[in-house]
C-alpha cells in the first residue's frame, strides 16, 4: 500500500475533499448561487431509479419488486446475508446479469430518466456511465499504465500523449502515482492486492462514470488496504455516485449515507445508514445488524 | 508389516514407477537422436543447405526449401482457420436452448477429421484436387491437406487456451464497456497466447515431419521450387528424402537421407525454442509469470 493518506484528488473529483466525513445532506447546495452553477441541477435528482424491478434466473426467483432511487452522489450500501440477492441486484444495474444463462427481469431500471434496456441503448455506453469494481482486484495481463488507459483507449476518449496524462492523472487520484510512478511498463501483478484494487479502481475512473457499483470490493483485503479504500470512496462521493456491496456492517456504516437490507430475495428495509443501524424498523433487519443471523 | 514399512514400500514403488514411465518415453527419443547425430555427423558437410539434389547425391536445397514453404503454407492456410475455429468454439458458439455447449457439431467435425487417418487424406487430395481439379502434383495441394490435418489440432488447442482464461478479465473488460472484439483482442487472446502459439508450433512440427499425404499429393521433385502452386511437376520436401534414399545402393542418397533426418529434427527444435520464446514475450505481464 502507499504509504500516504488519499491525497487532494485531482479533476471533477476536487470537489469531494472536503466531505469527506459525512454531515447531513450531501449533495444538496445551500447556496443558492453555487446552486444555480450546478451543472446537475436540470438532471433528475436520482441517478439511477429501480421500478418494481424483479429478476429471475430461469424458474428461480432472485429478487422481487425492488422500488429504490439512488441519490446523485450518495453512497448506498446493499447489505444482507450470502444468498440474498444484492450481488446479482448490483450485477442487474450495469446489464452484467444479461448474458447469464435463463436470467430474466421484470420491471424496470432507469439511468437518468431511460431504461436501461430501452431500444437503442448503447450497452457499451452505459457500461462506462456505471462503471464497476469486483471482489478480487483483476487487472488485465498488460503493463500498470496499459491497464489504467484500457477502457479510456476502448472508448476513444484519449490518444497518444495523451493516454500517459490520463494515467497519471488517475494514479494519482487513487494515490498509487508514488508507488508505481517508475515501473508503469511493469505487470500489475507484481502489486500488493490493495494497490491492484486501487489500479482497477483508477481503470473504471479513468472513463468517466457517473455510477460506480462496487461489489465487496475490499473484502480480499487487508485491513490498511481496506481503510484506505474506504477513504476514497468517501471522497469521490459528491462527484460520483457510489453502490457498494458489502458484508461488512462497520464499513457499510462507515462509508454509506443510505443501507438497503437485503434478505431471502427482498428488500426488507431501506433508509439512511444510522435509522437503520440504530433503529431498524423490521425485526429482520434488527437481527441481522446486530448480529443474530448472517 | 507395520503401517509406516508399507507407506514407505509403497511410496518408493510408486516413485520407481513414475521414474520408469519417463525412462521409457525418454529413451526411445534419446537414442533416435543419438542415433541420427552420429549417423549424419561423421560426413557431415554444410554444403548440402545450399546445393541442389543432382541424380548421384548434390545438397538438399531444394528439399530444405520445400518443407520450409510446406509449413509456412500450413501456418497461413491451417493456422488461421484453426484459430478461428477455436475462437468460435470457446467465444462465440452460442450455447443451445436445452442448455447443451454451442458448437457441437463443428466440435464433433473436427473430432472425425483428426481421427482420419494421414494417408486417407493424401488419397482424398489426390482424388479431388491432383486429379479431379487436374492440379497435378504440386505445393497447393500438399498445403491444403495438410492443412485439413492440422486444423482440428489448432481448433483444439485455441479453445483450450481460451477457455483456460479467467473469466475476471472478461467480466472486467465488459464492465469497462469494451467491445467484445477489443475484449477478445486485447485481454483475452493475449493471456491465451501461449496456448494458442505452442499448439501453432506443434502442429507445424507435425506437417513438417508428415509423409503420408505428402506423396499423393506433392509426390517428389529433384528441383527448386518454381513459384508454381498449381501444375508443378512434384514438389521436394526432407520426409521424402528421409523415407527413400536411406535404402538406395548410393551411398550419397543414404548421407543425404541421414542429413534430411538431422536438419528436421533441428527445425522441430528450433521450432520449440521459438514457442518459448515467443510465449515468454507475450506473458511478461501475465498473472503466472509475477508470481
Amino acid at each position: 500500500m502507499p504509504a500516504d493518506r488519499p491525497t487532494d484528488p485531482v479533476g471533477k473529483h476536487a470537489a469531494g475533499a472536503n466531505a469527506a466525513a459525512p454531515q447531513g445532506v450531501q449533495g444538496v447546495q445551500l447556496d443558492p448561487v453555487l446552486d444555480a452553477l450546478d451543472p446537475d441541477r436540470d438532471r433528475p435528482a436520482h441517478v439511477i431509479e429501480t421500478r418494481r424491478l424483479t429478476l429471475h434466473f430461469g424458474s428461480k426467483p432472485i429478487l422481487s419488486s425492488i422500488d429504490m432511487a439512488f441519490e446523485r452522489g450518495s453512497v448506498t450500501a446493499l447489505i444482507g446475508p450470502t444468498g440474498s440477492g444484492k450481488s446479482t441486484f448490483l450485477r442487474t444495474l450495469n446489464r452484467m446479469n444479461d448474458k447469464v444463462r435463463g436470467f430474466r427481469t421484470d420491471g424496470d431500471v432507469v439511468l437518468e430518466g431511460r431504461s436501461i434496456w430501452a431500444p437503442g441503448t448503447d450497452l457499451l455506453e452505459l457500461r462506462r456511465r456505471v462503471g464497476m469494481l469486483f471482489q478480487r482486484p483483476n487487472p488485465f495481463p498488460m503493463s500498470i499504465r496499459d491497464n489504467v488507459v484500457a477502457g479510456v483507449r476502448a472508448h476513444r476518449i484519449a490518444r497518444g500523449k495523451q493516454l500517459d496524462v490520463v494515467a497519471e492523472q488517475r494514479l494519482r487520484e487513487v494515490g498509487l502515482w508514488d508507488a508505481v510512478k517508475d515501473r508503469l511498463g511493469d505487470s500489475p501483478f507484481r502489486l500488493s492486492g490493495g494497490q491492484q484494487q486501487l489500479l482497477c479502481l483508477a481503470r473504471a475512473l479513468a472513463v468517466g462514470p457517473d455510477v460506480l457499483l462496487l461489489d465487496e470490493p475490499t473484502s480480499s483485503l487487508d485491513p490498511i488496504s481496506t481503510e484506505y479504500v474506504e477513504a476514497l470512496l468517501r471522497q469521490l462521493a459528491p462527484a460520483l455516485t457510489l453502490i457498494v456491496v458489502t458484508h461488512n456492517l462497520a464499513q457499510a456504516r462507515r462509508v454509506s449515507r443510505t443501507t438497503m437490507f437485503f434478505y431471502d430475495g427482498r428488500l426488507v428495509e431501506h433508509g439512511p445508514t444510522d435509522a437503520l443501524f440504530e433503529h431498524p424498523s423490521d425485526p429482520q433487519t434488527e437481527r441481522y445488524v446486530t448480529g443474530r443471523i448472517g | 508389516m507395520p503401517r509406516k514399512q508399507r507407506r514407505v514400500v509403497f511410496t518408493v514403488l510408486f516413485r520407481l514407477g513414475t521414474f520408469l514411465a519417463l525412462a521409457l518415453v525418454l529413451s526411445p527419443a534419446a537414442w533416435l537422436l543419438a542415433s541420427v547425430v552420429a549417423k549424419a555427423v561423421p560426413h557431415w558437410r554444410w554444403s548440402v543447405l545450399w546445393t541442389g539434389l543432382t541424380s548421384t547425391g548434390g545438397g538438399l536445397l531444394g528439399p530444405v526449401t520445400g518443407t520450409l514453404i510446406l509449413m509456412a503454407g500450413v501456418l497461413v492456410v491451417a493456422g488461421s482457420v484453426g484459430v478461428l475455429a477455436g475462437v468460435h468454439l470457446s467465444e462465440m458458439a452460442r450455447p443451445r436452448k436445452n442448455g447443451a455447449e454451442g458448437g457441437t457439431w463443428l466440435r464433433m467435425a473436427s473430432d472425425v477429421l483428426s481421427g482420419f487417418p494421414s494417408i486417407v487424406l493424401g488419397y482424398v487430395g489426390y482424388v479431388a484436387l491432383v486429379v479431379g481439379l487436374h492440379w497435378g502434383f504440386s505445393l497447393l495441394p500438399a498445403v491444403l491437406i495438410l492443412s485439413l490435418m492440422v486444423v482440428p489440432y489448432i481448433a483444439k488447442s485455441t479453445e483450450t487456451a481460451l477457455r483456460q482464461v479467467p473469466t475476471a478479465y472478461r467480466e472486467g473488460a465488459e464492465a469497462l464497456g469494451m467491445r467484445t472484439g477489443d475484449t477478445l483482442r486485447k485481454v483475452v487472446l493475449r493471456s491465451a497466447a501461449p496456448g494458442i502459439v505452442t499448439g501453432l508450433l506443434i502442429a507445424l512440427a507435425i506437417a513438417g515431419g508428415e509423409t503420408a499425404p505428402l506423396l499423393f499429393t506433392a509426390e517428389f521433385s529433384r528441383t527448386l521450387w518454381t513459384g508454381a502452386l498449381v501444375h508443378a511437376h512434384g514438389f521436394g520436401y526432407l520426409t521424402y528424402v528421409v523415407y527413400t534414399f536411406w535404402d538406395t545402393p548410393s551411398k550419397q542418397a543414404n548421407y543425404l537421407s541421414y542429413d534430411a533426418a538431422l536438419i528436421l529434427i533441428a527445425m522441430v527444435l528450433l521450432l520449440l525454442v521459438a514457442a518459448r520464446l515467443i510465449v515468454a514475450r507475450t506473458q511478461r505481464h501475465s498473472e503466472s509469470r509475477a508470481r
